[in-house]
């Protein structure tokens, strides 16, 4: 038996999610300068930066065009309604944070000239082809914050 | 200012897999491996080093790497050190930044190693890792990582061109055959198309075998100028074109989804610089991180037409004897897929065929030119490094 010291020590065993293992963007007006974006969204409205000087349409919303550099963007909707581009359902392979919610579906939606990525409610993989119509749903976050999917459910 | 011709003349790979073995191990199987390879040349030799290294933040919980990989080495840089990060091409970006060096005269022998420890204690961690390679706030967020984006590549590509799931499992049974003939190789059991349709769905359309396993692994390469190359082996690879294309990151600004048109400009460029032609291609190692990827790249690199990639594996064209040889090493399906190192691994396949060091099962023999080609994110980027036997 050797005659050095041997003791157990404590470390912290549990803590809250870390913000930068949280998949959701921070949305205030502390931490990004588009959080007009997410403001919009909790009233109802998908929308995105549109420059108005060369009229280019943004996706992300921006700060600066990357196309002209001007700052003078301004807010447009999106609309409610997408159709569905392409999709796919998640069965196995879930990052921390989505792995409970398996299996549930994802695609890419075309609204309002854009192709954007988003979950896919109230629907199975056999449920859905490409071209279905989808409508906007917006989900909110327990400490409040709010973000985008779309429903299979069209009656709303 | 005239740039050099350059040359690897060495390689030395860790045995990739599932591996009882840290990240820092890894780096060192490699690495000895590596100088082990070469003559007349110690660590002490090496003037820079770059390393490719995609995500050792979350994996191992380790910044700033290219000092501790250089420490484990023995390589004390005097010219150039850093680490290269392109997500699944941080390995081709560090040749591609050393063969730079060199040909400017900035360094005169520069080592690219790449390493990646893919396993944690935890594989949700892992995954988590990984979604966040697409734009985290915007894809990421809606859980679109490898499998989902690629699902809807494979989604597209079958609507648009009536690619078959048999033909996306033909590529997954090619490179296990070949896989299961490369010692270094993560998976060496051969799969069937039944195997394959029957494996469990990832994410439709797309089942386990038509994606490339999590793997451990570490390989590195030494490049010098062309005029100096037999000093330190007998049988070097010369680097004679390139060519990378990005075009947009978020899923609504890619060019397209079912036609991988940066990998085809990309290509484009690889041609012209190395002059020679799609056809004069013998070996081509490429990202076939899922079944669909290597049908599109048939396309995009000009072997078959867009939208024929099914039919091109289907007539067994990619196979060696046929139009050309893909994937012999097993590619990523077979050998794995250790982010910052799997570009390496694929540049060492071509040298050994060049050298007719491989198993006969998969030798390629009499090639003159082989590409390694890899893609990194929603395939937005494509980078293609063209090696010849013969300096030009």
């Amino acid at each position: 038996m050797s005659k050095v010291k041997f003791e157990k020590i404590k470390r912290v065993e549990k803590i809250p999610l870390p913000s930068m293992l949280d998949f959701y963007p921070l949305q205030d007006e502390k931490h990004t300068r588009i959080s007009q974006f997410f403001k919009n969204l909790k009233e109802g409205h998908l929308t995105t930066t549109k420059c108005k000087e060369c009229g280019k349409l943004l996706w992300p919303p921006r700060i600066v065009c990357p196309e002209c550099l001007s700052e003078n963007l301004e807010w447009v909707d999106l609309g409610v309604e997408g159709e569905l581009y392409a999709f796919t359902e998640i069965r196995l392979g879930a990052p921390l944070g989505f792995v409970e919610d398996v299996p549930f579906c994802v695609g890419i939606v075309k609204i309002g000239g854009l192709l954007i990525s988003a979950r896919i409610d109230e629907a199975s993989y056999e449920d859905l082809k490409i071209g279905d119509k989808v409508r906007l749903k917006i989900v909110e976050l327990p400490d409040g914050r709010v973000f985008y999917r779309f429903s299979k459910d069209m009656e709303q | 200012m005239s740039m050099r011709q350059v040359a690897i003349v060495a390689g030395g790979e860790a045995k990739a897999g599932k591996r009882a073995a840290s990240w820092r191990d890894l780096v060192q199987e490699a690495g000895k491996a590596l100088f082990e390879d070469v003559d007349n040349l110690s660590p002490k030799d090496v003037d820079s080093i770059f390393v490719g290294a995609a995500q050792p933040e979350r994996f191992a919980f380790l910044s700033y790497v290219a000092p501790l990989v250089a420490e484990y080495l023995g390589v004390t840089p005097r010219k150039v050190i850093a680490r290269t990060e392109l997500a699944c091409v941080s390995g081709q970006a560090a040749i591609r930044y050393a063969w730079n060096c060199v040909a400017t005269g900035m360094s005169d022998i520069a080592v690219a190693i790449g390493v990646e420890k893919m396993y944690p204690p935890d594989m949700a961690e892992a995954q988590t890792t990984m979604a966040c390679v697409l734009d985290r706030e915007w894809d990421g967020v809606n859980c679109f990582s490898a499998p989902p984006i690629f699902a809807v590549t494979a989604q597209r590509h079958m609507y648009e061109f009536g690619t078959t799931k048999e033909q996306m499992a033909l590529v997954s049974v090619k490179n296990h055959h070949y896989s299961s003939l490369n010692p270094i190789a993560h998976l060496r059991k051969e799969v069937t198309v039944e195997a394959v349709l029957n494996s469990p769905v990832v994410a439709p359309p797309l089942n386990l075998f038509d994606c490339c396993p999590m793997t451990d692994g570490s390989a590195g390469v030494i490049l010098v100028p062309a005029e100096d190359a037999k000093k330190y082996t007998d049988s070097p690879m010369y680097l004679i074109g390139s060519g990378q294309c990005a075009i947009g990151n978020v899923i609504n600004n890619l060019a397209s989804l079912s036609e991988w048109i940066p990998l085809r400009l990309a290509a484009e460029e690889a041609w012209r610089t190395a002059k020679i032609t799609k056809d004069d291609v013998d070996i081509a190692e490429v990202h076939d991180c899922f079944t669909i990827s290597e049908i599109m790249e048939y396309e995009g690199l000009g072997f078959c037409e867009k939208g024929k990639g099914g039919k091109f594996i289907e007539d067994g064209e990619p196979y060696i004897g046929g139009k050309v040889a893909v994937n012999p090493s097993g590619g990523i399906m077979g050998c794995g897929h250790p982010l910052g190192a799997t570009s390496i691994y694929h540049a060492i396949e071509i040298l050994k065929q060049f050298r007719g060091d491989v198993d006969r099962g998969r030798y390629v023999k009499g090639a003159e030119i082989g590409i390694q080609h890899s893609l990194s994110g929603a395939a937005n980027q494509h980078s293609i490094l063209v090696c010849s036997r013969e300096p030009r």
